[in-house]
């Protein structure tokens, strides 16, 4: 007991210690942040891999280390797409994941916002055109916010989110 | 060299009349006729103890019309590899499983089945592997006729899992979303109330059709997709496909290059491992662990990121060296940074190892017998905590390990525990390699001008130890320095059938356990 507490104690507080993220090129639109107004600030994201590299992922899972530690701005990660107010979308959709995305996107109920992650969320990326791959994010469900980068930083994802969460008075 | 001798004799003496049709250092290839390829593969797998290291096709139009089937063995550390190929000319599509006899082949000939339509008699499971069911009848997408950007149909048809039937017997189906941020995939339990009597693994989600990218590729502009193979392993899988590529193109790295190649696989190593010592612990509801790990792990990450400009160490491998150069200062702020990060780690350690209730999770949980794990030829951290001693680090040293040598940490019990072993160890012994680096590194170039154009039908393989194991790449040049056929192997590929005997007899909230120690990759297996 006692070597923990001396553990954290010696490590004291790192949330927020990372470089921080330029502003993202594209601020949501308007229609974006209405839909987002009922969920007040916090949204629970469902995270749905539909052919990524994996890289994306390692960077939402980042998203919740103490650096970053999501949870303080009230995003939680759900379990299921049922509790879910928003779906992240990471990798091209493949052909195998295809109907898997759908259901997804029919059981996470309205209102709901669809986050395209990555590169190959918005166009593919690097698979693009390939037989086994179907295309982009938006050929199969409407996507409102894209976040660009092979894969982006945490701290970009954060702040895109944090766009995405100010009411539309404060603009 | 005594011991090549010997091999390449046993094999002479077994076979007599078989002649090596290509022999350099460390590789024996021989062409044979298709039909003795089941006895020959038992005996290199039997009598030899050689392990199926991969097995692949190639399609060969338009420069000849055939197929080709490549079976690669590899022994023990100070023997060289064994390749063995046979042809099937025309419009032949028939080639004996050696399944029956080597079981390590199961996946493989499946995937052989399902991309190009050659069908290995006397398989005994011939269901579909990488084409699930909806894909139309004949779709063979690695066959030179079929168009790489063709659209695929849909088609009616369910995949047959196996089940066990019996009062009180269950299916449990989990995927291919899951709850947390993770890979798609799907698992089929049959449960009988807690413990688990089989467990069916459904994978192929997230197949890109990356082999098929590849050959759109050129020699030079394919690193970029070798990179998103599998994200986590940029390095190891960018570093094995370059190497194949300087084969290829008679190119030597200069050696400061290959130190920084080291340099950027044991980083990749360490922010890997420690991810998973913290996962795992996550795992057991330890959370404490899992917040110290992944807050090493990240300061890591940003390191990567100074470095190198990506947190995944994206663009820094090239074909002939490395693109950036690492300064002297550079070089001693990774080392103070690792300093500070192990005597961090080793803190940790004792606190995690003080935990009882987290050892009685990890112990005897997850257990993969070596048997187990050699019959299915199981490769890098998972093979090494079941006591299958193999590294290509040492067994082939690539980059700056011929000079570096790597210290290897070999447990025998199979179990989480050893799995979480094998990594803690990894950590420390990658921080020391790096020490070493620093060290040692000589002044010098980092990417040498090259100039050497390839005949048509050459072809190179290479092996990688990247963080999860043995990455293997098998690539051949096609007209005007294209790509004819590459050929990927991540070690998750022959890791996952493994876990399907892990976790007989465990209960399922143990699952999540021993998946994660074993972390194997979706997107690198499914390709």
């Amino acid at each position: 007991m006692f070597r923990i507490l001396k553990k954290s104690l010696k490590t004291g507080i790192v949330t927020g210690q990372h470089p921080h993220a330029d502003q993202p090129a594209e601020s949501p639109s308007q229609a974006v942040c209405e839909k987002a107004m009922p969920f007040r600030q916090s949204l629970t994201i469902r995270e749905v891999d539909t052919g990524s590299c994996n890289a994306c992922e390692m960077e939402m899972n980042a998203l919740a280390n103490p650096i970053y530690d999501i949870e303080r701005f009230g995003v939680h990660i759900a379990a299921s797409p049922r509790h879910a107010d928003a779906l992240v979308v990471t990798g091209p959709v493949t052909v195998n994941m295809e109907r898997a995305l759908k259901d997804v996107h029919k059981q996470t109920p309205d209102p709901k916002l669809v986050i395209a992650l990555g590169d190959c969320a918005i166009n593919c990326g690097v698979f693009k055109g390939s037989y086994a791959v179907t295309g982009p994010v938006d050929r199969h469900i409407p996507v409102d916010v894209r976040i660009p980068g092979c894969p982006p930083r945490p701290a970009e994802i954060l702040k895109a989110l944090e766009e995405i969460r100010r009411p539309a008075s404060w603009k | 060299m005594t011991n090549q001798l010997s091999l390449q004799q046993r094999i002479q003496m077994a076979f007599p009349g078989l002649a090596a049709a290509y022999s350099v250092d460390g590789l024996l290839h021989y062409r044979v006729e298709k039909s003795r390829i089941p006895e020959l593969t038992q005996f290199l797998h039997e009598k030899a103890r050689g392990r199926l290291a991969l097995l692949f096709a190639v399609d060969c139009r338009p420069l000849a019309e055939k197929y080709e089937i490549q079976y690669l063995f590899a022994f023990a550390s100070d023997h060289p590899w064994v390749l063995l190929t046979i042809e099937l000319a025309g419009q032949d599509r028939l080639f004996t499983s050696i399944t029956p006899s080597v079981h390590a082949a199961q996946w493989y000939e499946r995937e052989i089945r399902d991309l190009y339509g050659l069908i290995p008699q006397g398989h005994p499971d011939l269901r579909r592997l990488v084409r699930h069911e909806h894909w139309p009848k004949g779709t063979h997408p690695l066959q030179k006729a079929f168009p790489w950007n063709k659209t695929i149909g849909r088609q009616q048809a369910d995949y047959r899992f196996r089940h066990i039937e019996g009062e009180g017997v269950f299916e449990v189906p989990v995927g291919p979303i899951h709850a947390g941020i993770i890979e798609p995939g799907h698992f089929r339990f049959s449960v009988a109330g807690e413990p688990i009597m089989q467990l069916e693994v459904r994978h192929f989600w997230k197949h890109r059709g990356i082999e098929k990218l590849f050959e759109q590729q050129t020699l030079s502009t394919a690193i970029a997709l070798a990179e998103r193979v599998s994200g986590d392993t940029t390095i190891g899988h960018s570093l094995a496909y370059c190497q194949a590529a300087e084969t290829l193109l008679h190119i030597d790295v200069p050696r400061r290059a290959r130190y920084l190649r080291s340099l950027f696989l044991e980083l990749e190593r360490l922010h890997n491992h420690l991810g998973d010592v913290g996962a795992i612990c996550n795992d057991t509801a330890y959370a404490l662990a899992h917040a110290h790990c992944s807050r090493m792990k990240e300061l890591l990450l940003q390191l990567n990121d100074r470095l190198t400009g990506s947190r995944f160490l994206r663009g820094a491998m090239a074909i002939g060296g490395v693109t950036k150069d690492v300064s002297a200062i550079e070089l001693s702020e990774i080392v103070a940074l690792l300093d500070g990060i192990e005597k961090d780690f080793a803190e940790l350690e004792s606190i995690i190892f003080a935990n009882a209730s987290l050892t009685d999770r990890l112990e005897t949980t997850g257990v993969l017998t070596e048997r187990t794990g050699w019959d299915h030829g199981v490769v890098g951290v998972v093979g090494r905590a079941s006591g299958i001693d193999q590294d290509v680090r040492r067994d082939r040293p690539f980059a700056a390990y011929d000079e570096v040598p790597v210290n290897i940490s070999l447990y025998r019990y199979g179990d989480v525990r050893a799995r979480l072993r094998v990594r803690m160890d990894e950590i420390h012994e990658s921080i020391r390699l790096i020490r070493e680096i620093r060290a040692n590194i000589p002044q010098g170039p980092v990417a040498p001008a090259a100039a050497h154009r390839p005949q048509p039908g050459q072809w190179a393989l290479s092996a990688v130890e990247g963080w999860r194991g043995e990455i293997l790449y098998f690539v051949m040049t096609g007209e005007q320095g294209s790509i004819h056929r590459c050929k990927v192997r991540d070690p998750s590929f022959v890791n996952w059938p493994a876990i399907q005997w892990a976790v007989v007899g465990n209960i399922l909230p143990d699952f999540p356990l021993i998946n994660k120690s074993f972390n194997l990759s979706y997107a690198g297996n499914d390709l």
